[in-house]
């Protein structure tokens, strides 16, 4: 349908602090306010998991932080985007080998975008939430997508097995 | 005739025209904090990218009241559209707001209760209002229909200014803008009652929020009479207020609210009901 194409204009962002120094938090505020007004593209800061398509997390993943990481993330509902933001989110940065903290977000949950700098600029936040909404576009995509089954269905105690087969894909 | 067709193709039309006074709104509001603001119809991209997502229900019942909810305020709008009876189109709204906050009731979401909570103080506070209203407009034309009052000759805020200056205090608690949206305070309750909703579902709190533009406009328009230019005219002027009050102010707490809605609205409200009941304009 042509009013697919539409979808992509409205990702609602779900901002995560998984133990950040608040220097990556303050940019995305910052890209939320008038000089670089991402709400432009329609992008509105819910705060609110279940409706929600892209999460950006910031911070390396610090011992407290990241069950409510994983929990926050199962709640969104597909398709969803990871952002990590900050070098702290993907690497780990000035935080990485310290006792209390893990080397970033994508030890617990998968990342699809690294937006790398400490303190990452506004437009960098930008250039790949962008990024974002083309995974994001491919991952609807993929969801609407027939299933196709590679193998043959497979007979197991005399019923239809599809679902295992399904699942190699 | 004619007008019947106008009023069959309002009805169905709602949730459209609303969307499009929601993305209007959003424009302004983004103008007067000098951005520039999403485009036009961004609603309606909402719209479509809610409906893709995956379906999460908390449990059946939550999903089915939010529908309802819904379903009921597009009753309480036809009736309004059609000229019906005052006292049903307030019950409607308000059964559709209960509706709404039993839902919120039915989840086990701290915020939930809480927003639901919230939502049922502000119908308290502005109920009792809309009701002497209401009775205010029977005083004036006899009879409790609203198409009375859209067939009224002298534009009806000639006759009870003060039930309008009510109705604007009021509005802002109905509509949930700043300074008295306690009941879906982003920054506390994280949206209160609509909370737990998820996909298509949020879908249906998400277009009833329309509709509850498109229903507390047409009780501003009612107040032109029959005069339509004069309606579309306090329509636009009370759109300028609720926007720069909404950006202009801060949030108050629920008992303040209450206050200041028992203070000042309900008063104001009793003082028009006397001056028509006694034919003082
Ligand atoms: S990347 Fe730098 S600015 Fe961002 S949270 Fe880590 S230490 Fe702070």
């Amino acid at each position: 349908m042509s009013l697919n194409k539409f979808r992509t204009k409205s990702p609602w962002i779900l901002h995560y602090n998984a133990g950040s120094c608040n220097g990556c938090d303050i940019e995305i505020l910052a890209c939320l306010a008038p000089k670089y007004d991402i709400e432009r593209f329609g992008m509105i800061n819910t705060g609110n998991p279940k409706q929600s398509d892209i999460m950006l997390v910031t911070g390396p993943v610090t011992k407290r932080s990241r069950e409510r990481l994983v929990d926050i993330y199962s709640q969104m509902p597909e398709p969803k985007v990871v952002i990590a933001c900050g070098s702290c989110g993907c690497t780990g940065g000035v935080f990485r080998g310290m006792y209390n903290c893990e080397g970033g977000i994508d030890q617990y949950i998968p990342v699809d975008v690294y937006v790398p700098g400490c303190g990452c600029r506004p437009e960098q936040i930008i250039a790949g939430v962008v990024e974002a909404l083309a995974i994001l576009e491919k991952k609807t995509k993929d969801m609407e997508g027939s299933v196709k089954l590679h193998n043959d269905p497979i007979e197991q105690d005399g019923q239809t097995n599809r679902r295992e087969v399904a699942a190699v894909i | 005739m004619n007008s019947s067709i106008i009023q069959i193709l309002l009805i169905v039309l709602a949730p459209v025209l609303g969307g499009l006074i929601y993305g209007f709104e959003r424009v302004v509001r983004a103008r007067m904090q000098r951005r520039i603001g999403p485009p036009l119809l961004q609603p309606f991209y909402d719209f479509l990218k809610l409906m893709d997502k995956r379906k999460m229900m908390v449990h059946s019942t939550h999903a089915f009241l939010g529908i309802l909810h819904f379903v009921s305020l597009w009753f309480a709008l036809a009736v309004l559209i059609m000229g019906g009876d005052f006292i049903l189109i307030i019950f409607l709204h308000l059964l559709s707001t209960a509706l709404l906050i039993l839902a919120g009731f039915s989840t086990r979401s701290i915020f939930s209760h809480l927003g639901a909570n919230r939502s049922a103080i502000s119908v308290l506070a502005y109920e009792p209002v809309l009701v002497i209203i209401a009775i205010s407009a029977y005083m004036l034309t006899g009879s409790f229909n609203v198409s009375e009052i859209y067939a009224n000759t002298t534009p009806v805020i000639m006759k009870m200014p003060l039930a309008f200056v009510a109705l604007l205090v009021i509005l802002p608690i109905k509509l949930k803008k700043s300074p008295f949206d306690i009941s879906e305070a982003h920054q506390e309750v994280v949206g209160g009652v609509e909370l737990e909703y998820s996909g298509i579902f949020y879908e249906a709190i998400y277009t009833a929020k329309w509709l509850d533009y498109i229903f507390c406009y047409l009780l501003v328009f009612m107040f032109g009479g029959n005069n339509w230019g004069l309606g579309l005219v306090l329509v636009a002027l009370t759109f300028i207020y609720i926007n720069a009050l909404d950006n202009s102010t801060a949030r108050v707490n629920y008992k303040q609210m209450l206050r200041f809605s028992f203070w000042v609205a309900l008063p104001i409200a009793f003082l028009n009901l006397l001056m028509t009941m006694f034919h003082i304009l």
